[in-house]
């Protein structure tokens, strides 16, 4: 059970060239997939077809949910959209209830679920995402950026999601707001959600994800772990990513003459090897 | 989803009508319309016909692109030709139970369709060959004899123009929110029209709660760089009568002139 994508061809309008250019790749149970490239890539056009929002523009193109290919007439789009949660870039605007608790049911309520479900189900969601009781009744404008974010995201997740897509869900956050939400996904991933992240933070890419997927103007660059991806500093430059900080650190050492490894991600190894070279 | 909506349809190509005086095109535009009412018979129609066709050449506006805003006009028109022929008192030449068609009748609603089309084409060769920019310093300076009167016009003028601004975007956000919302399982197409009115809430009060702050932000950065309205402002592009306005004017009141005679013409 998984979701595949077989051949996908997109493009927004006839005169535009295709905004995705034969993407086919498999998304494993579990997986933390991270999905990069440049501005005007094709990231947020590729994810948004995994809930439907929007169509292949290919008769070929499939793309096969839990084994059954949602652009089949008899499938369900509306079930695929609990099944396959979306949190899109800057979620905040998508509040608009009175208080916290009632804006997260929205989803549940959509779903079908009877109102005291759906607030079991809101509250659960919220604890999730860290949101503490004393919120539930204020109103979430009058929120914190971070809290906001959090509450979006707790507005999907209350849909009980199989697979979670999200697009750039720390943009614009301080260091704190965006280790929580991380922290957040990070646990949401061990208990079994599939993640698909779209990120322009090689740093969260490398510490979180199994999997990276590299998109160049529509088309699949690129599918390989974190390590293969980064350890390549030339080809990063060719498809116009930086790599990740600590990495960078590494390889001015080993340029300025260190005895360094370069092939360390974990921020804690960085350290020791960088003690190393104070040491000498 | 909602990308598809233009408004302010501009066609962006050079033309004689492209580099008129926005004013000299408010006024044709206004006499343009004006006349379609002044004259009701068949020589009226022919030389409006015979000016529109020379303005449509010289504007260099494809056709297509000149009828496209008849399309939400379909029922209008449908609408009134069918009244119109079916509830004009006249000579009989068909009837069936309570139907009957005339010959007036048919002669109206002709008339009237065509004069419907007539007023849709002229106002979109208006829009079709001029920017909302240019539109909007067109009507400041154009009623700027009503300043005498205490009409704010250079406020309306900066209001209008920003609200054309902002139109594009919040097409944009209404996109974007939709879509969130349709990601949270919200259904806008589904229900009666009740239930379609409440699913319009989660899309609207984020809607007003986004322009609201914008517009914030826009009077907070216009305060900042000390804007006051009561200064008179200079234009890039000063707007100056050139020879071919002056000869579009006088081409109008010929026009006009010719539209009032053809009334008096008696068959």
């Amino acid at each position: 059970m998984s979701i595949q994508i077989k051949n996908l061809y997109f493009r927004y309008n006839k005169e535009l060239p295709l905004a995705i250019d034969n993407i086919s790749f498999d998304i494993n149970d579990g997986d933390f997939i991270s999905i990069i490239g440049e501005t005007g890539s094709g990231k947020s056009t590729l994810v948004q077809h995994l809930n439907g929002l929007l169509k292949a523009t290919s008769e070929d193109s499939k793309i096969l949910v839990d084994n059954e290919n949602i652009y089949n007439k008899d499938y369900s789009i509306t079930k695929l959209r609990y099944k396959v949660g979306l949190v899109f870039q800057y979620p905040e605007y998508q509040l608009f209830e009175t208080d916290v608790l009632k804006d997260v049911m929205y989803g549940a309520l959509n779903k079908g679920l009877k109102e005291d479900e759906a607030r079991e189900e809101a509250k659960k969601a919220l604890s999730l995402v860290g949101i503490s009781e004393e919120l539930y009744d204020s109103s979430p404008f009058d929120l914190s950026g971070g809290e906001k974010r959090r509450v979006s995201l707790a507005g999907i997740l209350v849909m009980s999601p199989k697979y979670l897509v999200l697009d750039e869900p720390a943009a614009g956050l301080d260091p704190l707001g965006r280790k929580q939400i991380f922290n957040i996904l990070h646990n949401l991933n061990n208990n079994g959600t599939t993640i698909i992240l779209v990120s322009h933070s090689m740093q969260d890419v490398v510490t979180y994800s199994n999997r990276v997927i590299v998109l160049k103007n529509g088309k699949k660059h690129k599918d390989a772990t974190p390590k293969e991806i980064f350890l390549n500093e030339k080809e990063m430059k060719e498809i116009g990513l930086s790599l990740p900080d600590q990495i960078k650190i590494l390889n001015i050492l080993k340029e300025k003459g260190f005895n360094v490894k370069t092939n360390l991600f974990s921020l804690d190894d960085v350290k020791r090897e960088i003690e190393k070279c104070l040491e000498i | 989803m909602l990308r598809d909506i233009t408004i302010g349809q501009y066609y962006n190509i050079k033309s004689i009508i492209h580099s008129l005086d926005p004013r000299v095109k408010l006024m044709g535009t206004l006499v343009f319309l004006m006349s379609l009412f002044l004259s009701g018979n068949i020589f009226g129609y022919i030389l409006a016909t015979f000016a529109l066709t020379i303005v449509i050449k010289k504007s260099k506006v494809p056709f297509k692109f000149m009828i496209r805003g008849l399309k939400s006009l379909i029922f209008l028109l449908l609408l009134s030709v069918i009244f119109n022929i079916f509830l004009t008192p006249g000579r009989v030449i068909w009837k069936f139970y309570f139907l009957q068609i005339t010959i007036e009748g048919i002669k109206i609603s002709f008339m009237m369709a065509l004069r419907l089309v007539y007023l849709v084409i002229g106002s979109s060769i208006l829009t079709l060959t001029t920017t909302p920019n240019e539109l909007t310093s067109g009507i400041e300076k154009g009623l700027g004899f009503m300043k005498k009167f205490n009409v704010p016009i250079a406020e309306i003028a900066m209001m209008m123009s920003i609200s054309l601004r902002f139109i594009p975007i919040l097409i944009e956000e209404t996109d974007r929110i939709m879509k969130a919302q349709i990601a949270r399982g919200a259904n806008f197409d589904e229900g009666n029209l009740f239930q379609k009115a409440k699913a319009m809430i989660p899309l609207l009060v984020p809607l007003f709660i986004q322009a609201f702050r914008r517009a914030n932000d826009l009077a907070e950065a216009m305060e900042s760089r000390f804007y006051n309205s009561s200064v008179e402002r200079t234009k890039l592009h000063p707007l100056i009568y050139s020879n071919n306005d002056k000869k579009s004017y006088c081409f109008m009141f010929i026009f006009l002139l010719c539209m009032i005679a053809t009334h008096f013409i008696k068959i």
